[in-house]
Order: structure tokens, then C-alpha cells, then sequence
């Protein structure tokens, strides 16, 4: 078996990792590390009892990730107290999103997962105010020439990233889950009127279950680069087989209505998809069939399924590599296509390809002799 | 089976076809490359060490290659990738096998989360682990090649693995990098020792690599005691001194060095905690590296 089928197959069913062997696993780990899935891997195992019975080298791989994942979100968790407890107590609370919102509800995508950053939603009239209050806790901006700055607060959903001066934390300031220039806006304060209260000690909210949900699947299919592709789609499942089982038929009906009233029905139908095609995610027919409307036409259906299928491949574990590769370009263009209308995109490219500072040298590769 | 088993057929055949399965310690690399002198160098530099046939399990995925560009002909350029990505800048095609060393490092590095990885040389005597942490110009592989010659196992020149639960000391025993001057003070030193053809023009200037001792390698599995941590400072003229050092200053100086620390946590704090407790610390300045050698002698035998 390939070792992305044999990677989408451990996280659909977790017990296929019994029957992988030695020569399957190591490119199932890579496809896995890139996808930063390693982590989650381990706890699939574990909790499918296979942990014992793991080859040695494989098993310390995955625990060995979970520890890191373990770390992260205890970190995280600290960062997030602190946020909670600190200026920002002055304004009424903000939405926790994605994975600090996963993290601080204790839900089972949480586990394993490596958080990158902290991401909350304010509403637009108050987002600016956050981000002067965290200023004096030493949140500071990046992004600091003019049509960046107008590129963020003009036509995007959150404010040029911060990340903080001692700790080098990153932290987006959202007030929407898509840029206000996307093709379909969200009404924002429907997500922040369903929102719901976290546990103690959390001021913070998170958005609603459906919305939670949505918000998951807005991330990845609205996305340029689909490189941690997988890991998102993931987030979808686990999500949908949670509150689903949780909440039955109450939840999907949700979904759906919340969906069409977001103006994000298309996103939904794509997404149950491809996490049912790709990851034997468990979806009653009514939900799909309701969102059957929002189909694309069927030429362009095809294409965009085999673009996501695709673009949802790793370099590591792909068999496919050359259709990968035109799949990701497709994606690219899809998104920018989404993000922004025509005329605005291309002024947009022609600033980034002839007029941007070039991206600082932060994610460039290393000089090898670093390693001598 | 061993490299030098493998003849150099069959070498080349694994290089360019499914890929190398190259053990070394705990770990196993598979390595395909097209490219003479890495098969070269792996011919020579790991003679002693075992290969796994195909149906193993791999723990890092090296290639090495030129790139699918013009500087394939023009200029020719060498690409080190891992899990098929490219993770370094091009290289000069004539360094690639330096390249390939660099790389295993740069895996053990960033694809190792199952225990405190130290950017360290280390060695082992009477079961003991010297360690000997330290930034680049120090003179720590110089010490490290003399000391694998005289008296002590090798256990890495670069990579120092530290197991989370019981602080065990270990390391892949590979090659032993070294630069410039250290060529020829380690072939003036250690007659026995082999070394690859220095490659002059590097961003280090000279590189040439140190075939480890037979018995370094056979015995790469076995883990070593914490015995000493020895910060090491190479100077010219200076005189041969070993002073100690206070546990939390070479702790400090430990993690400053280590790779994953910080990624670790709370298990990496201890680990590193439970490392410097049971062992020495010391500062060294040396020059003449007999004289070193003759120092760590008597610090291994309780003198």
C-alpha cells in the first residue's frame, strides 16, 4: 500500500496500522511528519491499544511526537490563561478558533495536534482596541510597510499577525473567517452571537459546534497552500464523527442551516466530500443531500474533485508526484481566485511579483555547513 | 551485512536503484544518490557498518542529487532531500559528499523527537560518557578524532542522543568531520586513522572526514553512564588547563547546545537535569593536543 493511502487510512480506521509493516511504515512516518499528523498517530494507536504492539523504531516516532504535540499545547494553554487574564479582560470576551479553541474545549482532534498559533475573533469595531491593549503585553506587529498593512486591515478577515517580543509566540486578531474581499462574506456576528462559553477557568469563547465545524472546513477550502492539507481535513473529520455522535440529527440539521446562512453551503458540500471520500468519515444522507444544491456544475465538480484528492497528497508518500504538482498550482489559483475579485487579484500579483520587499529570509533554507 | 561485504558492485547499484539502507546506531538511513563521490565515500568512511535489506524500516530518507535545472550542466549544483524536499541551500556538485554528512546531521537534528539530541562530540570509556559540547572553531572533532584514537570509543562527533527516561548517553558513531588545520594535526596524531581526500573550497574552507574505529562502530548499540561534560576551547598557544565548572553554569551551556530542548519541555529540563547531575563539568583550554589526550587519560582514571 502507498504510504498516503496507507496514512489516510490509519487515521480513518486505526486499527489498519496493526497490519502495516516495516517497509510500510517509514514512508507512512514521513508522509505523516509532513502533514503534521506524527502525534496523532500515536494517540490513534494508543487508544486503539496497538501501542505495545508497534515496531520498537515506530513507536518511538510517534511518542516521541506526542510528547512534542504535549508540550506545545501545554504552552499554549498557558498562553492562552494569560491572554485571558491579562488586558484583555477589559474587553468582553473574544472567540478562541481553530486550535487553541480545540485545545481549551478538550476536544478529540486536540490530541496530538501541533498547534501553530493562537487565533481570536473580535468584532471589527473592536478588533484595533485588542490589538493596542496586547501591545502593552508585549504583542507587537509584523508586516510593517504601507500595502501590507492595507493588504491585512483593508481586505482581510484578521489583523497583520502578532507575535511576541519575549516568548515569540504568533497571535491573529480575527473579526471574520474570510477576507472581506472573498467571494461570499460571512455575516461574523452570527458566529459570535452562537458562540458558547468554555469551561473554567476560560473567559474565552468558542464558536458554536456547526460553527466550529464551518470554520475548519472555511480554513481548508479556501486555502492557497494545501500543505498541511491532510492535517485539516483531519480537524473536519474527527469534528463532524464527534458532534455528530454526540448530538445526532440536531447537529446536522444545524450544520446545514448555519452553512446556508453563512453563504458557505458550496465550501460544506466539498468538504463532506472529500473527508467521507478520503477519510471514510461517516455522514447521514440528509445533510448531503440538502447540500446537493450547492453543487459546482458537473465538468468543474470533476476537476475540483481531483484537484482536492491531489492536492491533498504529501511529497513524501505520494505516488503521483507530477499530478500533485499541477493539482497544488491549480489550488493556488483557485484560492487567490476566491480571496480576491479579478481586478483587485491582479493588482495584488503584479504588487508581490515587481513591487514587494522580498519575504524575509526567515523560511529560507539553511547553509548545510551549519551541520558540520 | 557490512559496507565492506557489500563490494563496490552491488554499493552502487543500492545507491541508484532502491536506496542504501545504511545502519548507524539506533538509526536507519536509506540513501539513494547517483553521484560518484558519494559512493565513494560511503565505500570508504562506513566500510564497518551493517546494511538492512529493503523490508526494513528506515528512519530517515536522504537523496542527493543534482537539480532538475540548468545547473545540472551549467555550474552543476548538488541538492540534499529529506522526505523528498530539498531542506539546504545547493551545494558545489564536488561537495556533495560532505553534503550527504551535513544532512544526516541536519535528519538526526529535526526528525528525532524521542530524545534530547545535544550538538555535541561525545566518547566512552569503562562504560562512561564524556561529552563535549561546543560551537564550531572550538576544536571539539579535533579532540573528539584524537580521543577515538587513543584510548576511547567513539560515540558521535556531532550528535549526541540523551535517552529522555534514563539520561543514557549514545550516538551513531559516523564519521568524524574535520577542517582545515585539524587534517593534518589528526594525521600527524593518529597514523591509523583514515581520512577521506579534503575537499578545499567550502563555506568552512577544508573538509575531510575520519573513518570511525572498527570497534566504535560494532559497539555503536551500546549506551554509555554519564561521566563528564567537558566544554572545550581551543586556543592557539594557550596552556593545557581543565578547570571545574558549577552544575547550573553547565547546564546552561548544555541546553544552549542542545537541538530539541526547548520542543521537549518539561522532559527535556530533566533529562538535561538528570545529565549534568551525574556527571563532572569542566572547561578546558588546550593547544597541543597531546597533551589533551594525556589530560582526558587522567581524568578517566580518577587521577
Amino acid at each position: 500500500m502507498d504510504a498516503d493511502t496507507a496514512l489516510r487510512l490509519a487515521l480513518a480506521r486505526p486499527e489498519s496500522m496493526a497490519e502495516r509493516t516495516a517497509a510500510e511504515w517509514a514512508p507512512l512516518l514521513a508522509a505523516a511528519r509532513e502533514s503534521a499528523l506524527l502525534g496523532t498517530l500515536w494517540h490513534l494507536a494508543d487508544d486503539a491499544g496497538l501501542a505495545d504492539g508497534l515496531p520498537e523504531p515506530v513507536a518511538r516516532h510517534l511518542w516521541g511526537a506526542a510528547l512534542i504535540a504535549e508540550h506545545r499545547s501545554q504552552a499554549l494553554a498557558w498562553e492562552l490563561r494569560r491572554l485571558d487574564n491579562g488586558l484583555l479582560s477589559r474587553m468582553s470576551p473574544g472567540v478562541a478558533l481553530k486550535g487553541a479553541a480545540y485545545l481549551a474545549a478538550g476536544l478529540p482532534n486536540a490530541r496530538g495536534r501541533l498547534a501553530n498559533d493562537i487565533d481570536l475573533l473580535f468584532p471589527r469595531s473592536e478588533v484595533e482596541r485588542a490589538e493596542k491593549l496586547l501591545f502593552f503585553e508585549g504583542w507587537s506587529g509584523t508586516h510593517h510597510n504601507v500595502y501590507d498593512q492595507r493588504y491585512y486591515r483593508e481586505w482581510m478577515h484578521e489583523l497583520p499577525p502578532l507575535v511576541h517580543q519575549n516568548r515569540g509566540t504568533t497571535l491573529d486578531l480575527h473579526h471574520n473567517i474570510l477576507p472581506e474581499t472573498f467571494r461570499g462574506h460571512p455575516d461574523p456576528a452570527r458566529l459570535r452571537q452562537q458562540s458558547q462559553a468554555l469551561p473554567e477557568p476560560f473567559r474565552f469563547r468558542i464558536l458554536c459546534p456547526a460553527h466550529l465545524v464551518l470554520h475548519a472546513i472555511v480554513h481548508l477550502f479556501s486555502e492557497t497552500e494545501w500543505d498541511r492539507g491532510l492535517r485539516d481535513l483531519y480537524d473536519i473529520h474527527v469534528l463532524l464523527g464527534y458532534f455528530g455522535a454526540r448530538d445526532g440529527d440536531a447537529f446536522w440539521e444545524h450544520f446545514v442551516a448555519e452553512a446556508e446562512a453563512l453563504n458557505i453551503a458550496w465550501m460544506a458540500e466539498r468538504a463532506l466530500w472529500a473527508t467521507n471520500r478520503l477519510l471514510l468519515t461517516d455522514i447521514p444522507p440528509e445533510p448531503v443531500k440538502r447540500l446537493a444544491r450547492a453543487r459546482a456544475g458537473i465538468a468543474l465538480r470533476g476537476l475540483g474533485r481531483w484537484a482536492f484528492v491531489h492536492g491533498l497528497h504529501t511529497r513524501a508518500g505520494s505516488v503521483t508526484p507530477r499530478r500533485d504538482a499541477v493539482a497544488r498550482g491549480m489550488l493556488f489559483l483557485r484560492g487567490h481566485w476566491l480571496k480576491m475579485p479579478a481586478g483587485l487579484l491582479a493588482r495584488h500579483l503584479f504588487h508581490k511579483a515587481f513591487l514587494a520587499e522580498k519575504p524575509e529570509t526567515a523560511t529560507a533554507q539553511p547553509q548545510p555547513e551549519q551541520h558540520g | 551485512m557490512r559496507i565492506a561485504d557489500l563490494g563496490q558492485a552491488r554499493l552502487q547499484r543500492s545507491l541508484t536503484g532502491r536506496g542504501l539502507y545504511l545502519r548507524t546506531g539506533p538509526f536507519t538511513s536509506r540513501i539513494q544518490s547517483p553521484i560518484a563521490s558519494v559512493a565513494r565515500g560511503i565505500e570508504s568512511l562506513y566500510r564497518d557498518f551493517e546494511v538492512a535489506d529493503h523490508s526494513s524500516f528506515y528512519d530517515f530518507h536522504c537523496e542527493l542529487r543534482a537539480p532538475r535545472s540548468h545547473r545540472r550542466f551549467y555550474r552543476p549544483q548538488v541538492l540534499f532531500l529529506a522526505d523528498r524536499r530539498s531542506v539546504f541551500k545547493p551545494l558545489a556538485y564536488h561537495q556533495a559528499y560532505p553534503m550527504l554528512e551535513w544532512g544526516l546531521n541536519w535528519c538526526i537534528a529535526n526528525q528525532v523527537p524521542h530524545r534530547l539530541v545535544l550538538h555535541a562530540a561525545a566518547l566512552e570509556r569503562d562504560g562512561k560518557a564524556l561529552i563535549l559540547p561546543a560551537p564550531p572553531g572550538s576544536g571539539k572533532s579535533t579532540l573528539c578524532a584524537a580521543l577515538a584514537h587513543h584510548g576511547w570509543r567513539l560515540l558521535t562527533d556531532e550528535s549526541v542522543l540523551v535517552d529522555l527516561a534514563s539520561s543514557e548517553v549514545s550516538g551513531p558513531a559516523r564519521p568524524v568531520s574535520l577542517k582545515n588545520d585539524s587534517i593534518r594535526v589528526i594525521r600527524d596524531a593518529c597514523p591509523s586513522a583514515v581520512l577521506s581526500t579534503p575537499i578545499a573550497d567550502t563555506l568552512k574552507g577544508a573538509v575531510a572526514h575520519m573513518r570511525p574505529p572498527t570497534d566504535a562502530v560494532r559497539r555503536s548499540h551500546e549506551t554509555a553512564r554519564p561521566g563528564w561534560i567537558v566544554f572545550p576551547h581551543y586556543q592557539p598557544g594557550a596552556s593545557t588547563q581543565l578547570k571545574p565548572r558549577t552544575a547550573g553554569s553547565g547546564f546552561m551551556q548544555l541546553i544552549a547546545n542542545a537541538f530539541n530542548y526547548a520542543a521537549l519541555g518539561a522532559r527535556g529540563f530533566h533529562s538535561a537535569g538528570r545529565l549534568v547531575e551525574q556527571s563532572a563539568c569542566f572547561d578546558f583550554s588546550y593547544s597541543r593536543l597531546d597533551e589533551a589526550i594525556e589530560q582526558f587519560n587522567r581524568l578517566a582514571d580518577g587521577r
